[in-house]
């Protein structure tokens, strides 16, 4: 990533209007720019994009994507679909910048759309936007998809931010206004990922949940519904009344492979154009790099793979013992060879291209003799097996993730020899995805799990549905702090930076829940995931994202160089 | 075995019953080989592991992906390191484990199910046996896969879900062998002399049964250890560290490119112990019942 | 004939309930369910989870599930898929093509092998061919099919290049000639299998026609030894193969299942384990029962076929 990839998120106060809206009219000229950046030698000298949408790109995904309304519960590769059908009111580009979509600009305190205790909100819409049916989207529209998800026979897919929302007014067809309960900075972000769905459709169903309309979406994206061939494909057409820059391409195909290897050698043999979500895998990585009329790009991703640990399990009550386990993880083994060097080293849960990423916390050290100091002078000595034991609590526990996934299950196997060294005893019990994230994982059942999360709140760097001791699912709390982790200074921490929309503060805020949690260590950061992700050479406007869960975000600038 | 074969060959024209002879040769050949794989894979599986140098379990993290007969491991290494050949041995102690476990559970359950559906006949019997009719309805690894995503894999619920998935075949040879022997003289005066049911049936009727149940127990390792397989190529197998056949297959897959042996030897493996037990289970059907050479 | 058809009929649902009964069990009672993908959803809250499984019905007992689902099938409503809430059989419907394609496309396959080879082992038995067929049989039938799929892909399409390692056909050609390319590698291994059983099957068959009464006569009269070999002993010796042909059935889902896996065939097996996978019960469910009514149905077909073709056999 170039270095202004790591620029603020710019949704403070102090945000420059002028500067978006002069980057959205330059449209195509700073797309092309950008993937320069990125992509080597001859794609930077590409030439323009077409004057008329020309061919198609045939996009790989390993999981298949099911679920067409981005209002219902979906998972990634679903929101990389949405992406190209349907619009947010605003979005969160490669940068972190916000980009005015749906919206006319986005509201700040400065320009008044946002008041100054945070409490209500002003919103004016890009006039002329056309639903792909004909139909005007308005203002109606955005009401609409609101309550919707605040409906509560609405399967909505989350409600964080949404359900502080009151008297959502209709202004006129290109305004509308809000007032929220409490004030909520991430909800410029939330917003980001909230796709409008229209109203004249999903109004008129009897019931929102089934109706025909989440097999048959209708958006304001860049590309149309075509066809969907269940098991195998998807088709998206050009939407030729776009508002935005593009469309460059007369189709998109979302084509499901299930398996990374075969569609890594798809990608070999040019069936797909694009390699996305999952990607490439690290042991695939220097054959890829070798590939002719490919280019092979290692961006960031905003997981982190960790270590979570139930800390109400007797094993993991000591911050002692979660030291120790720190230290006696070769993460730099884990990286260099089992993940081929690509992935960043980390020792907290941001990734390192958020405004909030704290550089100061403790970086991670592989110490074994330490840690066995550590158990010893906590009181954990050799049982029987050579297994640390104190007060009957053997130091045994097992360790679970998704089967299958074969990269992650050498890295489990290397943390247990490693663990064997230090005296503590880890048992591998993998489980399918429907089985281990469900009540397993998220009533914490389970010991420990080998996990890749995204802590933020979208693209905002708001942890609290991970860290807050309010947010315990199986305490009956709101969100996924799963391990039980309890800390009331990092409740207030994040508390408070929910609430001020002041960059400063909240970064302050930030840094130091980062290292109370290092401290605290309730989970084991490895790595902040790196995705391998290709494209054919000739493919032009492809740009990896933190700030997105796909990166199928920005299709409508793709094109072929001619 | 050899003497059973003496016993049923048939006296004919001397040009076929001297091929028939070299027929049941080549047989006897093929079985004795069979018995013969499987009596080295288990010692080697057994005792292996005992003396050879390197651990399965030991990670080599600088030594991933050693190619077969250059080095010091003389099968290669894997992807974490670990020396192939170590790991092939306990593996198979794995793999067989589980065919011998299964398909001891499983002809111990078809042999009950059938014996007491075949002799009881009735109500008991044809609900008994339309329940095999419906677990023979699911394709087998429509129903293997449908257990084996549900419990939580180990050596032991694998073992057990393969053998729900075997037994049927077992019950549906036993039921018809215990139905025919039922009428018989010796069973009916068994009766008569008011032996219990139970005598009838384990001590009187199942011994004439016996010979299809080894064939099928036979032939069911064989099913089993295909089917370890497949239940770990598709993810719901053993657990790591510890390999077996199928899980070694499974991990194998993305290294087909760079490293394919280590897809090449366990599949070898494999069929080279389910051939010896197929092998073995058809001479033995020979052997045991005559009537049965189809070929 | 109408009672025994009637019979059957009896005899298939009763066992079709039973089939219900297990697989619903089966699928309810294991841990793990349809909801686990959405906890993971940001901001996901108990409480909203609750909502989506009452939504669902998932919150109400056991038997009164089995019940809902059953009095719907009574009315032909196989329920809709949790994943894309589309009918069931919509569903199956959209992956079924793929998955007969590749068992028709096997299948003839394994019926012009396996006759050959059957053919020949039992006129030349105990030749060298016959020994060689005998042995290759039993180790066809001892050869995983994935693994045998996976050697497939390494040889002919990562070292020769010559077949694609997988999928339908290439997006954007989808000429005849690219779906055939496909379907060559999938076929052949799903093939396998089946030579072997087809083979050794039409041998014993064969040999049993040869020493029937009709062909020494045939032979007596002076009748040429190849209208002997094709008129009556093949054609003979197929009948009871009819059978045959319909028990293989579930082997041949199986295999199937398992060959689409390795090649990406968007099939019936593929969308089985997905289903499984996403714990998406409707389709796993419409899955078991297609599956069932389809070997089922197979039996009866072998069956009246076998009592057409011959007419000794009559059925009551």
């Amino acid at each position: 990533m170039p270095d202004d990839a790591r620029s603020d998120l710019r949704l403070s106060p102090t945000m420059d209007i002028s500067r978006l809206s002069r980057r959205r009219l330059l449209g195509a000229t700073a797309a092309v720019g950008a993937s320069g950046l990125l992509l080597p030698g001859a794609a930077r000298a590409a030439s323009a994009p077409p004057k008329r949408p020309t061919g198609h790109v045939v996009i790989g995904f390993s999981q298949e994507p099911t679920v067409f309304n981005p209002l219902m519960p979906h998972i990634e590769v679903d929101q990389g679909v949405h992406w190209n059908l349907f619009s947010p009111l605003w979005l969160a580009n490669e940068k972190g910048d916000l980009v005015p979509e749906l919206a006319a600009e986005v509201p700040t305190i400065t320009n008044g759309g946002i008041s100054k205790d945070g409490l209500s909100w002003r919103v004016k819409l890009r006039p002329g936007v056309k639903w792909h049916d004909g139909q005007p989207f308005t203002a109606d529209d955005v009401k609409f998809s609101f309550d919707l998800l605040n409906n509560p026979k609405f399967r909505a897919w989350s409600r964080n931010g949404y359900e502080l929302m009151r008297d959502i007014t209709v202004v006129s067809p290109t305004e509308l206004t809000w007032k929220m309960s409490k004030p909520y900075a991430p909800m410029v972000s939330i917003l980001c990922w909230t796709f409008m769905v229209p109203a004249h459709i999903l109004g008129k169903a009897a019931d929102p949940n089934t109706s025909p309309f989440n097999q048959a979406p209708v958006g304001t994206g860049a590309f149309m519904w075509k066809q969907r061939v269940p098991g195998d494909h998807i088709t998206l057409a050009a939407n030729p009344h776009y508002f935005g820059t593009g469309p460059y391409l007369e189709e998109i195909i979302f084509k499901y492979i299930p398996d990374l290897t075969v569609m890594f050698t798809q990608f070999q043999t040019g069936s797909i154009d694009y390699i996305g979500l999952q990607g490439i895998t690290a042991d695939h990585y220097n054959q890829a790099k070798k590939l002719k009329d490919r280019v092979v790009v290692v961006g960031p991703a905003p997981f982190i793979e960790s270590i979570t640990m139930n800390l109400s399990k007797p094993q993991f009550k000591e911050r002692a013992v979660r030291e120790a386990l720190y230290y006696g993880m070769d993460n730099k083994t884990i990286v260099e060879q089992i993940y081929y060097g690509l992935p960043k080293l980390t020792s907290t849960y941001l990734p390192t291209q958020s405004w909030a990423y704290n550089p100061h916390v403790a970086p991670h050290v592989y110490d074994p003799a330490k840690a066995k100091s550590i158990l010893d002078a906590a009181g954990w000595k050799p049982g029987s097996g050579g297994i640390r034991e104190k007060n009957g609590v053997r130091l045994s526990f097992q360790n679970s993730t998704t089967a299958g996934n074969h990269v992650r299950e050498q890295a489990q196997q290397l943390l247990q020899q490693n663990w064997q060294d230090i005296g503590v005893e880890m048992k591998i019990k993998n489980m399918p995805p429907a089985v281990i994230w469900g009540d397993y994982f998220n009533m914490s059942h389970y010991d420990s799990v080998m996990v890749g999360e995204d802590f933020m709140t979208g693209p905002d760097p708001d942890v609290s549905q991970y860290f807050l001791s309010s947010a315990i699912p199986a305490k009956g709390g709101a969100g996924q702090n799963t391990m039980e982790y309890v800390n009331h200074d990092v409740d207030k921490l994040l508390t408070d930076g929910a609430e001020t929309f002041d960059r400063a503060k909240r970064k302050a805020d930030y840094w130091k829940a980062a290292e109370i949690i290092r401290h605290d260590l309730p989970q084991l950061p490895i790595f902040q995931y790196a995705t391998i992700e290709g494209t054919k050479k000739n493919l032009i406007g492809y740009k990896p994202s933190v700030y997105v869960s796909t990166n199928t975000w920005n299709v409508n600038t793709w094109y072929w160089a001619a | 075995m050899s003497a059973a074969i003496e016993t049923s060959a048939p006296s004919a024209p001397a040009r076929r019953a001297r091929n028939r002879a070299l027929a049941r040769f080549v047989r006897h050949r093929l079985a004795l080989f069979g018995l013969g794989a499987i009596i080295v894979l288990v010692l080697l599986c057994a005792i292996g592991p005992y003396l050879w140098i390197y651990n399965d379990l030991h990670i080599d993290i600088r030594h991933r992906f050693a190619e077969p007969f250059m080095g010091a491991h003389i099968l290669g290494t894997d992807a974490l390191g670990r020396d192939l050949f170590a790991r092939l041995m306990s593996a198979g102690q794995v793999s067989l484990t589980v065919g011998f476990a299964a398909m001891a559970i499983s002809t111990v359950v078809g042999t009950l199910v059938g014996t007491v559906a075949g002799y009881f006949g009735g109500a008991i019997g044809s609900a008994l046996m339309r329940f095999v009719d419906a677990v023979l309805c699911f394709p087998s690894i429509f129903l293997l896969l449908a257990l084996a995503a549900f419990v939580q894999p180990s050596l032991f619920s694998i073992t057990l879900v393969i053998a729900a998935t075997a037994w049927m075949e077992v019950a549906r040879v036993v039921e018809a062998q215990i139905r025919s022997l039922r009428e018989r003289d010796f069973a009916l005066a068994a009766r008569v002399l008011g032996a219990s049911d139970a005598h009838i049936m384990f001590r009187e009727l199942l011994p004439n049964a016996i010979a299809p149940i080894v064939v099928a127990s036979t032939l069911n390792v064989a099913r089993a250890i295909l089917l370890e397989a497949y239940v770990s190529f598709l993810g719901y197998g053993i657990q790591p560290p510890t390999p077996s056949w199928g899980n070694m297959l499974n991990n194998a897959q993305e290294y087909l490119v760079t490293a394919p042996w280590l897809a090449l030897l366990p599949g070898l493996f494999i069929i080279l112990a389910v051939t010896g037990f197929n092998f073995v289970g058809d001479g033995l059907r020979d052997a045991l019942d005559p009537r049965l050479d189809i070929t | 004939m109408t009672r025994f058809l009637l019979r059957r009929l009896m005899q298939s649902l009763v066992l079709l309930w039973l089939v219900s009964i297990i697989g619903f069990a089966v699928l309810h009672l294991a841990p793990g369910g349809p909801l686990a993908e959405f906890t993971l959803i940001p901001g996901m809250t108990p409480a909203q989870l609750k909502l989506i499984a009452h939504q669902m019905g998932l919150d109400r007992p056991l038997p009164v599930q089995y019940w809902e689902w059953f009095r719907r099938m009574l009315v032909g409503n196989w329920g809709r898929s949790y994943r894309d809430s589309q009918p069931v059989l919509d569903v199956i419907a959209a992956h079924i093509g793929p998955t007969l394609e590749l068992m028709v496309s096997s299948t003839i396959i394994a019926v012009v092998l396996g006759t050959w080879v059957g053919v020949l082992g039992a006129i030349r038995r105990y030749s060298v061919f016959d020994y060689l067929a005998t042995v290759g049989a039993m180790i066809a039938l001892s050869i995983p099919t994935f693994w045998f799929g996976l050697v497939v892909i390494y040889i002919f399409s990562v070292k020769l290049a010559w077949l694609p390692a997988g999928n339908l056909y290439t997006v954007g050609n989808g000429s005849f000639l690219d779906y055939a390319v496909h379907l060559i590698a999938p076929s052949v291994v799903l093939a396998l299998v089946t030579i072997a059983i087809w083979s050794r099957y039409l041998r014993a068959s064969m040999l049993e026609v040869v020493n029937q009464d009709y062909i020494r006569t045939a032979r007596a009269k002076g009748v040429p030894e190849r209208t002997i070999l094709f008129r009556h002993t093949i054609r003979n010796a197929l009948l009871p193969m009819i059978t045959i042909a319909g028990l293989q059935l579930p082997t041949l889902l199986s295999g199937a299942l398992v060959t689409e896996t390795v090649f990406t065939w968007p099939g019936m097996g593929r969308l089985f384990l997905d289903s499984i996978g996403y714990r998406d019960y409707p389709v796993v469910m419409g899955i078991l029962m297609f599956s069932a009514i389809l070997v089922l149905l197979g039996n009866l077909i072998a069956d009246l076929l076998y009592a057409a073709a011959d007419p000794r056999i009559r059925l009551d």
